[in-house]
């Protein structure tokens, strides 16, 4: 593995920075909502995280058509890298939408559209790692993940449209909500500041997450690569 | 909760909330570094046996 390149190290540097002050804004800067109380602090990173969740798996289906078009297998390191984050920051976006909802709709879970789609979406994800690592072999394994990471990101739009389209309990943050839409509210300026700044720093923060995850899968592709030619 | 005059007291929700965002964050970054860890002892055993003489392996 190459000594780590000192680009990827001030990104580190700047992402801590920017979380911090990113995370002192959620906490000082922005206004306690009036009804909800701080459990609305929540909503910054909870939409910042499904941000995220989203970009990667769109990244991951840029890759998976790269990867058909070239059969450049940095494009599949590319693409599980991001399928990877996208999981992890997905996932934090179901359970804090699921703390969030405890007081403000009174249950942990409803079978909503929005929560509904999210779910399946992760779900969807995580059978491409399961189903991923039972094939051996590494092109096919790559094309898998390509044709996979394509059709599955389907379920990323319906997702977003979901509090669009169908009859929702959950608000929309960009756009206008559905009448039954329960714990909406209207930001302030510095709401809305803090906001755009978390979807600005969970941005930062995936970049940096994505280049280590793509210099580790480098990494074991070469491990991979010296441990057939040892076996061999 | 439309009602009431004083927000909601929701605090433990909102600790919960970042118990979560930050736990995961920290545990994913944690994983990252120990799988690197474990593929640079990999890589290093195996460059160890693909330098020696075929036929040999290391008793270590």
């Amino acid at each position: 593995m190459e000594s780590k390149p000192r680009l990827l190290t001030v990104l580190d540097f700047v992402t801590a920075f920017f979380m911090l002050l990113a995370t002192a804004m959620v906490f000082f800067y922005a206004p306690m909502e009036a009804v909800m109380g701080n459990v609305q602090r929540v909503f910054y990173f909870h939409v910042a995280a499904g941000w995220v969740g989203m970009l990667g798996f769109l990244v991951a289906a840029i890759a998976g058509i790269a990867y058909l078009r070239t059969q450049k297998r940095k494009w599949d390191i590319v693409g599980l890298a991001s399928v990877e984050i996208g999981m992890a920051f997905a996932f934090i976006n179901v359970v804090t939408g699921a703390i969030w909802a405890r007081p403000i709709w009174n249950t942990w879970w409803t079978w909503d559209p929005r929560l509904t789609t999210a779910t399946i979406m992760l779900l969807i994800y995580a059978a491409y790692l399961m189903l991923r690592s039972g094939i051996d072999d590494p092109n096919r394994r790559a094309r898998f993940g390509a044709v996979y990471a394509i059709i599955g990101f389907l379920s990323v739009p319906l997702t977003f449209f979901s509090a669009r389209l169908f009859r929702t309990i959950h608000p929309v943050v960009i756009g206008t909500n559905q009448p039954g839409a329960e714990g909406a509210f209207d930001m302030t300026p510095k709401m809305l500041q803090t906001f755009l700044f978390s979807l600005f720093v969970f941005s930062f923060l995936y970049a940096d997450l994505l280049w280590h995850r793509i210099r580790l899968g480098e990494l074991a592709d070469r491990v991979e690569q010296l441990k057939l030619k040892v076996m061999g | 909760m439309l009602y009431q005059e004083m927000p909601a007291l929701t605090t433990n929700y909102m600790l919960a909330g970042f118990i979560v965002i930050f736990g995961v964050i920290l545990l994913y970054i944690v994983s990252l570094l120990v799988r690197q860890k474990n593929l640079r002892q990999d890589l290093e055993v195996l460059s160890e046996e693909e330098s020696q003489p075929h036929g040999q392996t290391n008793q270590s």
